[in-house]
C-alpha cells in the first residue's frame, strides 16, 4: 500500500521543478558565468556580464518582430521573419539546466505513475489493487479553514479513475517536455517555457488529484492560469491577419476569459451543491441516501435544483473543454508554441472537462437524464459542428484544434450515453486513447513546422504551402499516418475501439439521434484528417497512389527533425495503437463493467449493419479525401468550389466557422457593450450625480451664506440676543401651550 | 409701601434694556462699552434683589446673589480696561472709534 500512499510526490514533483526553475536558473547562469581575466577591457567584461546573466529574458522584444529583406541563392528576393534573430541568444546552461531538471522530475513521475497504474490494474505482483472506492492522501491533505456548520478541506485522493488520468497527464508532459528540448531550443525565454510546463502539469495533477470540488476549482483556475501563459508564450509575436490569426497575447487572453465564462457556472454549481450538502467532498456527496451529505439525501425532494446545479458545474466542463457555446477560444489557443498545443490543447487540459464529468458521474446519475441529456448533447452537436468545420480549413494546426473539439464532443457523448453499467468508462477510454493520438498529431504538425521554418525561414502553418513532405520525413509522415488511422477509427487501431464503443452505446441506449450524428462525425473525422495528411505529406504524383510523397508546395528543402522529437512521436504512436488493447479500461474505472471485447467488436463490425456502419462510414471518408487530393490538384479543387455558387457559399460559411465568431462580435460589441454604456450613463449622471450634486449644494451653500458673516460685532450681538429671545418665546409657548 | 422684588425687577429689567440698546445702536465703541456695563449693573440689581428677597431657601443668609455681584463688578472693571485698551489700539491704528466700521473680519 506504501506505493500507493506516497503518490502525492507524483503531484508535488512538478511543483518542486517550478520552483527550482524559477529560482534555480539565475543561480547556475551565475555559477557556470565564465571567469573573466583582469586584462580584458572593460567594454567586454560588461557584454559577458550582460549575456550571463541576462540572458534567459534577453532579446523577447526582438523575436518575431521586423521583416528582413535578403536574397536568396538564386538571386531572388526573401523576405524573412527574423525570429531566428541572431540577436536570440544561445541557451544559458541556466536555461539548458532547467530543461534538464523538467524533464528528469517529470520522467521519475511518470515513471511512479506507471507504476501505479500496472499495480492497481493488478499486474504487479506483490502490490493489491487499490480499494473500490480509493484512498484518501492523509499526508497532504489538511483542513484549510473550520466554520461551525462547515469544514473547506484542501484533501487528495487516489482512485483509478484518478490514476488514469494520471498517467495520460504524466505521460503526455513528459513527452512534451522532451519533445520542446529540441523545439524550443532558438527561443526567447526557454527556461520560463520549463516553467510553465512545470506548473501546468502541478495543476492537472492538481485537478486529477482532488477529493473535493474546493481543491478541483483550484486545480481548475491554476490550469486557467497556466494555459494562459503558455498560450501568450511568444508574447511580442504579432498577428497575422491575412491568415485571420491572432497574435498570441489575444489568443491567451481570449483564451481566458472563455474559460471565466464557463467557470462562473461551475462556481454557481458548486455552490447550490454546497449549500444544500454542506460538504464539497465527492465520496460523501455520491454517497447513499443513508449518509446526511449525500446529494441523494438533500435534494430527493429537489431533484430539479440538482439538475441545474449539474448542468451548472457541467458549464464548467463546457469553457475548459471548449464545447458549444464556448468552443471559440480553442482555435485561437493554436498561436502558442506547438508542444503546448499538444500537451494543454490536446492531450490533458481540454480533457479536464471529461475528467470533472467523469469524477461528478455519479451525481449525474444521481441528478437524472436530464443532466445526461445536456452533456450527451452539447457533446454531439459540438462534435458534429467542429467536424464540419475542420473540412475545410487551411491552418495546419487550425484543422487539429477542431478535430479535438469534435473528439471531445465525443467523449462528452460517450459520459452522456453510458448508463450506469459502463459509467464514466467510454469517456474515459476515449479521453485515454485521443490523448496519445492527439499528442502524436499536434507533436507531428510541430515536427513539420519545425522543418517548413527551417526550409522557408518563416512561420508556415498553411497547408497550401506543404505537401510531398513524406519524402523528406518519413517518421514524422507514417508516425501522423498512424495518428490519422486511429483518430478516424480505422479497425485495429486504439481510436477504433474508443470511437466504436461510444458509438454502439449511443445505438444501444436507443439515442438515435445522436448515434447518427456521432456517425456523421466520424465519416467527417476520417476526411478531414486524411485530407489534412494528404495536403501535408501526400499530394498528386506521390507514391503509394499520392499518400506518400508528391509536389511540395512550399519554398527551400525541409528536413525530418532532430531526435528529441520524433523519439516522442515513435513512442505515441505505439501508444495510438496498443492503447485501444485495454480491455479492462471499463471494469478499471467503474467495477462490474463489461470488459471491452475486441473479437466481438471486430465481428459485428463485419457482421451486423450497424456494426459496420461505423467502419463503411470512415473508409467512405478517407476514399473520398483520397480521391479528391490525390487525384486533383489543390488549386484545380478550390477552383472547382469557387465556380460553384451553391459550394462557395457554403464553403465560406464553413471556413469562417458559421460566423460564431463573428455573431461573439456583434453581441459583445452591441449587447454587452450596449449594457456597459447604459451602466457607465447611470454611474456618470446618477451615481457621480449624488455625490457631486452633494458637492455642489454644500459649496453653494457656502459661498451665499458667508454674507452674514458682516465682521461688525452689533450684528453677531443682535444675533445672540436675538437667539434669545426667539428660544425664550420657544420655551414660553413650549411650557404654556404644549400639553 | 416700601421695596419689594417687583421694583428690584423692573429697575433691572429698565436698565438691561437701555444697556442693550446702547450696546446694539450706539456706533461709538466707548458707548457700546458704557452699554455693556449698564447691561451688567442691570443684572447686578436683579441677583442681589433676587437674593435679599428670597423666603424660602434658608441659605439665601449666605448671600449668595451680593457675592455673584461682587464678582461681576471685578470682572467687569478688568473687562472694561481691557476694552478700554483694545478701543484705544484700535484708535491708534485706525483713526476710529466706530464699531460699524471696525469690520475687518467679515467674509
Amino acid at each position: 500500500m506504501a506505493l500507493y500512499e506516497y503518490s502525492w510526490l507524483i503531484l508535488l514533483a512538478p511543483l518542486f521543478a517550478f520552483a527550482v526553475i524559477v529560482f534555480g536558473t539565475r543561480f547556475w547562469d551565475l555559477l557556470s558565468r565564465p571567469r573573466v581575466a583582469a586584462a580584458t577591457t572593460h567594454a567586454e567584461v560588461h557584454a559577458v556580464a550582460e549575456h550571463g546573466a541576462g540572458g534567459e529574458t534577453h532579446a523577447e522584444h526582438e523575436s518575431d518582430v521586423e521583416l528582413i529583406e535578403t536574397t536568396g541563392p538564386h538571386g531572388e528576393k526573401i523576405i524573412l521573419e527574423n525570429d531566428e534573430d541572431p540577436k536570440v541568444p544561445q541557451l544559458t546552461p541556466g536555461a539548458r539546466w532547467s530543461g534538464y531538471l523538467g524533464v528528469i522530475i517529470i520522467a521519475l513521475a511518470c515513471l511512479y505513475s506507471w507504476l501505479i497504474l500496472l499495480a492497481s490494474a493488478g499486474a504487479l505482483p506483490g502490490v493489491p489493487p487499490l480499494p473500490p472506492g480509493g484512498i484518501n492522501l492523509s499526508a497532504i491533505s489538511y483542513t484549510w479553514l473550520q466554520q461551525s456548520t462547515a469544514s473547506y478541506v484542501i484533501d487528495f485522493r487516489l482512485n483509478n479513475l484518478a490514476i488514469a488520468m494520471m498517467v495520460v497527464v504524466t505521460t503526455i508532459s513528459l513527452l512534451v517536455q522532451f519533445y520542446s528540448q529540441g523545439y524550443m531550443e532558438n527561443s526567447a525565454g526557454y527556461a520560463r517555457f520549463f516553467a510553465y510546463l512545470s506548473l501546468f502539469a502541478f495543476s492537472m495533477l492538481m485537478i486529477v488529484f482532488a477529493a473535493n470540488f474546493l481543491v478541483i476549482f483550484i486545480g481548475w483556475e491554476l490550469v486557467g492560469l497556466s494555459s494562459y501563459l503558455l498560450i501568450g508564450f511568444w508574447i511580442n509575436k504579432k498577428a497575422k491577419p491575412a491568415e485571420d490569426r491572432l497574435s498570441p497575447a489575444s489568443a491567451s487572453i481570449e483564451a481566458f476569459i472563455a474559460n471565466r465564462v464557463g467557470d462562473v457556472g461551475f462556481l454557481i454549481g458548486i455552490m447550490i451543491l454546497f449549500v444544500n450538502t454542506g460538504t464539497f467532498n465527492f465520496a460523501d456527496l455520491a454517497g447513499p441516501a443513508s449518509n446526511p451529505f449525500s446529494v441523494a439525501h438533500n435534494f430527493a425532494n429537489n431533484q430539479a435544483l440538482l439538475t441545474i446545479a449539474m448542468i451548472l458545474v457541467f458549464c464548467g466542463a463546457i469553457g475548459k473543454s471548449a464545447q458549444i457555446p464556448l468552443q471559440v477560444w480553442l482555435p485561437p489557443a493554436m498561436e502558442g508554441p506547438t508542444p503546448v498545443s499538444a500537451l494543454i490543447h490536446a492531450a490533458t487540459m481540454v480533457a479536464a472537462g471529461v475528467y470533472m464529468v467523469a469524477v461528478t458521474f455519479p451525481l449525474f446519475a444521481t441528478a437524472g437524464p436530464a443532466a445526461f441529456g445536456v452533456v450527451a448533447w452539447i457533446g454531439g452537436i459540438t462534435a458534429l459542428f467542429a467536424a464540419t468545420i475542420g473540412l475545410v480549413q487551411r491552418d495546419f494546426k487550425r484543422v487539429l484544434a477542431f478535430s479535438t473539439i469534435s473528439q471531445l464532443g465525443y467523449m462528452f457523448v460517450g459520459l452522456g450515453v453510458a448508463g450506469p453499467l459502463y459509467g464514466p468508462g467510454p469517456g474515459m477510454f476515449h479521453l485515454f486513447t485521443h490523448a496519445f493520438f492527439k499528442a502524436l498529431l499536434f507533436l507531428g504538425a510541430g515536427s513539420v513546422l519545425y522543418a517548413l521554418h527551417h526550409a522557408m525561414h518563416r512561420e508556415v502553418q498553411d497547408m497550401r504551402l506543404m505537401g510531398g513532405l513524406a519524402k523528406y520525413m518519413p517518421i514524422t509522415a507514417i508516425t501522423w499516418l498512424i495518428a490519422t488511422l486511429s483518430i478516424s477509427g480505422f479497425p485495429f487501431f486504439a481510436g477504433f475501439y474508443s470511437k466504436d464503443t461510444i458509438i454502439s452505446l449511443a445505438f444501444n441506449q436507443g439515442d438515435y439521434a445522436l448515434w447518427a450524428i456521432t456517425l456523421l462525425t466520424a465519416g467527417f473525422t476520417a476526411f478531414y484528417m486524411l485530407r489534412a495528411y494528404i495536403l501535408a505529406f501526400g499530394g498528386k504524383g506521390g507514391g503509394f497512389g499520392g499518400l506518400w510523397g508528391g509536389t511540395y508546395r512550399g519554398t527551400g528543402e525541409p528536413h525530418e527533425s532532430p531526435i528529441t522529437i520524433t523519439l516522442p512521436l515513435i513512442l505515441l504512436a505505439i501508444a495510438s495503437i496498443v492503447a485501444g488493447y485495454w480491455t479492462g479500461f471499463f471494469s478499471y474505472i467503474q467495477p462490474g463493467a463489461p470488459n471491452l471485447d475486441i473479437p466481438m467488436i471486430l465481428n459485428d463490425a463485419v457482421a451486423t449493419p450497424v456494426g459496420a456502419l461505423s467502419v463503411i462510414l470512415a473508409l467512405a471518408g478517407f476514399v473520398w479525401a483520397y480521391i479528391l487530393y490525390t487525384r486533383f490538384e489543390l488549386a484545380s479543387i478550390d477552383a472547382f468550389v469557387q465556380s460553384h455558387a451553391v459550394l462557395r457559399a457554403l464553403h465560406r460559411i464553413v471556413l469562417n466557422k458559421f460566423y460564431v465568431d463573428e455573431f461573439y462580435d456583434l453581441l459583445i460589441r452591441y449587447v454587452v457593450l450596449g449594457i456597459s454604456h447604459i451602466e457607465q450613463a447611470f454611474d456618470t449622471y446618477v451615481v457621480d450625480g449624488l455625490v457631486n450634486g452633494t458637492a455642489r449644494l454644500v459649496v453653494t451653500l457656502g459661498r451665499d451664506l458667508r454674507y452674514i458673516e458682516t465682521g461688525r460685532v452689533q450684528t453677531y450681538m443682535v444675533g445672540i440676543f436675538g437667539g434669545i429671545v426667539v428660544l425664550i418665546i420657544f420655551v414660553f409657548v413650549l411650557v404654556n401651550f404644549v400639553k | 409701601m416700601g421695596l419689594t422684588l417687583n421694583h428690584f425687577l423692573v429697575l433691572g429689567a429698565l436698565l438691561f434694556c437701555i444697556g442693550l440698546y446702547g450696546a446694539l445702536a450706539k456706533r461709538n465703541a466707548i458707548a457700546v462699552l458704557m452699554g455693556i456695563e449698564i447691561m451688567l449693573n442691570a443684572v447686578n440689581i436683579t441677583m442681589v434683589g433676587f437674593s435679599f428677597f428670597n423666603q424660602v431657601r434658608p441659605y439665601s443668609t449666605f448671600l449668595t446673589g451680593q457675592i455673584f455681584a461682587i464678582f461681576i463688578i471685578t470682572v467687569a472693571a478688568a473687562e472694561a480696561a481691557v476694552a478700554l485698551a483694545m478701543i484705544i489700539a484700535i484708535y491708534r491704528r485706525r483713526s476710529t472709534v466706530d464699531v460699524g466700521e471696525i469690520d475687518m473680519m467679515k467674509w
